[in-house]
């Protein structure tokens, strides 16, 4: 009812204004997906030619910044078949992903064939796995040129599947909520239910685990456990999963000042952080700024339960956050 | 204020439909089955306790393999009580204690070389077994004699690592089989029962020192398990929690459901060893029995919602259930729900029969085995298919899901008792 009346008091003034769910799918999710599968060709491409990692970074770079604008949804084609885990496997405490490569760089080049290759440990895939081969932190037991071309080539399908996907599908699942024949979604509100759910469950992913892993305590920080140290993206990671959840929150809603105001407050205080990889966390006053921002990342998460939730008349679903 | 205006709409919802349950007797059924499922769990304990003590007596195969079937008998009632965990932060506050996993299992005794190695935790090779005293976050730890109170105090957890589990079912699994160094191939954790032999016999030293841990650890898991018994009793904490508000008691049922249902079974559980093809990645890693414990975790989710449970004994307890509620409010939700709890059990048999059949969980990992990979799967898409129609419960019974973590009524149970 407020949703309605207010959508036709804004239609009077502006009808850009209009916000909801397809207007996240149509503005956010999908063009978000496109560029990803866009920057993963072009790295796939780039590496079919060279295997200088001076020359695929930028390639690189791109393609983790087009993954950091839907990283933060965990729901539809990323979901299956292992998906998102295939893309994005961190945090990796027991180094399964070092240990799975160092046997494919020294073993049989018949599991670097594609097929053969989707098959392997996630750990082993995805952009992480390629961080670690583009910068490695001691050299490589062997050329690892066949498997940084492998696991661009991986991803890139990997995207592309994900992108076709909604493309093909799971887009007009979403905006035919309700309607006969839709098993997904019966309704409207199961809709905004979820979408609202990655944005509780995105800011948690963000805060359990790019900013409070390297945080640790005072006494015992853990720098090294950051996020894409290697290729200096840690603190960039969290830049850019905020502006992405703000720009989704932006679609979703345009009667949310109060969560604007909160992700604008923690970009800022990102923004202004010099430390690229987070190794200031090891000093006091370096400590003391990554603590304050994670808890104005950790204030988003009240205030879109306080003002989103009743807003989209939603409440946090089940997520993969769930249990231990 | 809220709450109360809250819970007078739901009982007005849930009140006009003909001879539906009333929330308080299917919270109390509720609680009165947990009760049931942590008193069997503790009686199965209690013979694992004896099996354990026996062992310790009379090393030999026959009491090493008495042990062992009666750990594996032991956890058929626990798993089912995992659904009565989330969102009752009295059972989930408690229950590292006995279910931690997984473990840097180098921490308690000998493993092989290299296969311990875990870069956030630096006691992942400590084996406190081979080492009496050590050092621990700069303090020295005395364990030259080890005893329940060492184990839950100093090294559970220790320096704060949740890979650092000294107690519980998997503590002991470990003390029972040893490592699984089978990788995905057949074959389960293979420890001589001569690693309890008393003198001359005894293989892979201190055989004195891992029989006291292993008694150690059995008694406290015994120990812990009657203190939870005690909080699902009458006036007990664990009941007060989902009994004292009927919005906040129907709504932890559901969150019990749907949070082991997904994040954790379907997900952390399942398919994350899946897609890392890893056989540490199977909850009973050493005694190759994961197909049991997911099992009964599905028949616990299915017991809920049915109200219904079936002892150890072989009676059933049944009462006054949430789909009694469910169906009042919206049957088409409900019949939905209970057929995709059927056949999430029944996935999750078919992965039990494969198992028994041969198929061990480990070997259904490994990648490429196509027929694992779909035994899995199939039962990880039936549980986030049940989860999605979980949540349509909850709206069927016009309960809000709040942000359990912020929540205070369930963070805080004494905010509710005042």
């Amino acid at each position: 009812m407020k949703r309605t009346l207010l959508a036709l008091g804004l239609a009077v003034v502006a009808s850009a204004a209009r916000a909801d769910y397809p207007e996240t799918v149509r503005d956010h999710i999908l063009p978000g997906y496109a560029a990803f599968a866009e920057t993963t060709a072009s790295l796939a491409a780039k590496a079919t030619e060279t295997c200088d990692s001076a020359l695929l970074e930028p390639f690189f770079q791109h393609a983790f910044d087009a993954w950091m604008g839907v990283q933060h949804l965990n729901f539809g084609p990323v979901e299956e078949d292992g998906h998102r885990l295939a893309i994005h496997y961190w945090p990796d405490p027991k180094a399964s992903g070092a240990k799975a490569q160092m046997a494919l760089l020294k073993g049989d080049p018949a599991k670097l064939a594609p097929g053969a290759f989707a098959q392997q440990s996630v750990a082993a895939r995805g952009l992480m796995a390629l961080e670690r081969l583009l910068f490695p932190a001691e050299p490589l037991p062997a050329d690892p040129c066949p498997l940084i071309r492998a696991t661009a080539t991986d991803l890139a399908a990997t995207a592309a599947a994900v992108n076709e996907g909604w493309k093909a599908g799971y887009g007009d699942t979403m905006l035919t909520a309700g309607e006969p024949g839709n098993t997904t979604f019966l309704t409207s509100p199961e809709v905004r239910q979820v979408l609202f759910t990655q944005l509780a469950s995105g800011l948690e992913f963000l805060s359990d685990n790019r900013i409070a892993r390297p945080l640790g305590t005072f006494d015992a920080p853990h720098p090294e456990r950051a996020e894409a140290r290697a290729s200096g993206r840690s603190l960039r990671n969290i830049l850019l999963a905020l502006q992405a959840m703000r720009r989704m929150v932006a679609t979703l809603t345009p009667d949310a000042p109060l969560t604007i105001a909160a992700f604008d407050k923690a970009i800022a205080l990102a923004a202004a952080m010099n430390d690229p990889t987070l190794a200031g966390v090891a000093t006091p006053e370096g400590h003391l700024k990554f603590e304050i921002l994670g808890q104005s990342v950790d204030n988003i998460r009240a205030v879109i339960l306080s003002e989103l939730a009743p807003e989209m008349d939603v409440g946090i679903g089940f997520n993969a956050a769930d249990g231990d | 204020m809220t709450r109360l205006f809250a819970a007078s709409l739901l009982s007005a919802t849930l009140c006009t439909p003909v001879l539906a349950a009333e929330p308080a007797e299917v919270l109390s059924h509720y609680a009165d089955m947990a009760a049931a499922t942590y008193g069997d769990s503790l009686t199965a304990a209690k013979t694992l306790q004896a099996a354990v003590s026996a062992l310790i007596a009379t090393p030999s195969d026959t009491t090493l393999q008495a042990a062992k079937a009666a750990w594996i008998a032991a956890r058929a009632p626990y798993q089912q009580t995992e659904a009565f965990r989330f969102a009752n932060p009295v059972v989930d506050d408690w229950e590292g204690r006995v279910n931690s996993w997984p473990l840097d299992e180098g921490l308690i005794d000998y493993v092989a070389t290299g296969s311990a190695v875990n870069e956030e935790n630096d006691l992942a090779t400590l084996n406190v077994i081979a080492t009496p005293t050590f050092t621990l976050s700069g303090a020295e730890v005395d364990a030259t004699t080890i005893t329940p109170a060492l184990i839950s105090g100093s090294l559970h957890e220790a320096g704060g690592i949740e890979a650092n589990v000294a107690s519980g079912y998997h503590a002991i699994e470990f003390m029972l089989w040893g490592q699984d160094l089978n990788g995905t191939g057949p074959g389960a954790g293979a420890r001589p029962f001569t690693d309890y032999a008393q003198g001359a016999g005894c293989t892979n030293g201190n055989c004195d020192r891992r029989a006291a841990y292993l008694q150690a650890a059995t008694d406290l898991l015994v120990s812990d398990l009657d203190y939870i018994v005690a909080q699902w009793a009458d006036d007990g904490a664990a009941r007060k929690v989902v009994t004292t508000d009927p919005q906040t008691g129907l709504l932890a049922m559901l969150t019990g459901m749907g949070s082991l249902s997904y994040g954790e079974l379907a997900g952390e559980r399942m398919k994350l060893g899946l897609m890392l093809n890893d056989p540490e990645e199977e909850q009973d890693c050493f005694s190759d029995n994961t197909h049991n414990s997911h099992y009964f975790d599905g028949v616990g989710i299915r017991n809920v919602y049915t109200g219904s449970y079936t002892r150890m004994d072989g009676t059933t307890l049944a009462g006054p259930s949430l789909s009694d509620l469910v169906a009042a409010a919206d049957p088409a939700v409900d019949m939905q729900l209970k057929a995709e709890l059927d056949a999430s059990v029944a996935a999750l048999m078919a992965v039990k029969t494969a198992a028994a059949g041969g198929l061990a969980y480990d070997q259904m990992l490994e990648a490429g085995n196509a027929t694992g990979e779909a035994l899995i799967m199939g039962a990880v898409d039936a549980l986030v298919t049940q989860t999605a129609s979980i949540e349509r419960a909850v709206t069927a019974l016009g309960l809000s899901k709040p942000d359990f973590e912020g929540s205070e009524s369930l963070d805080n149970p004494d905010a509710i008792f005042q």
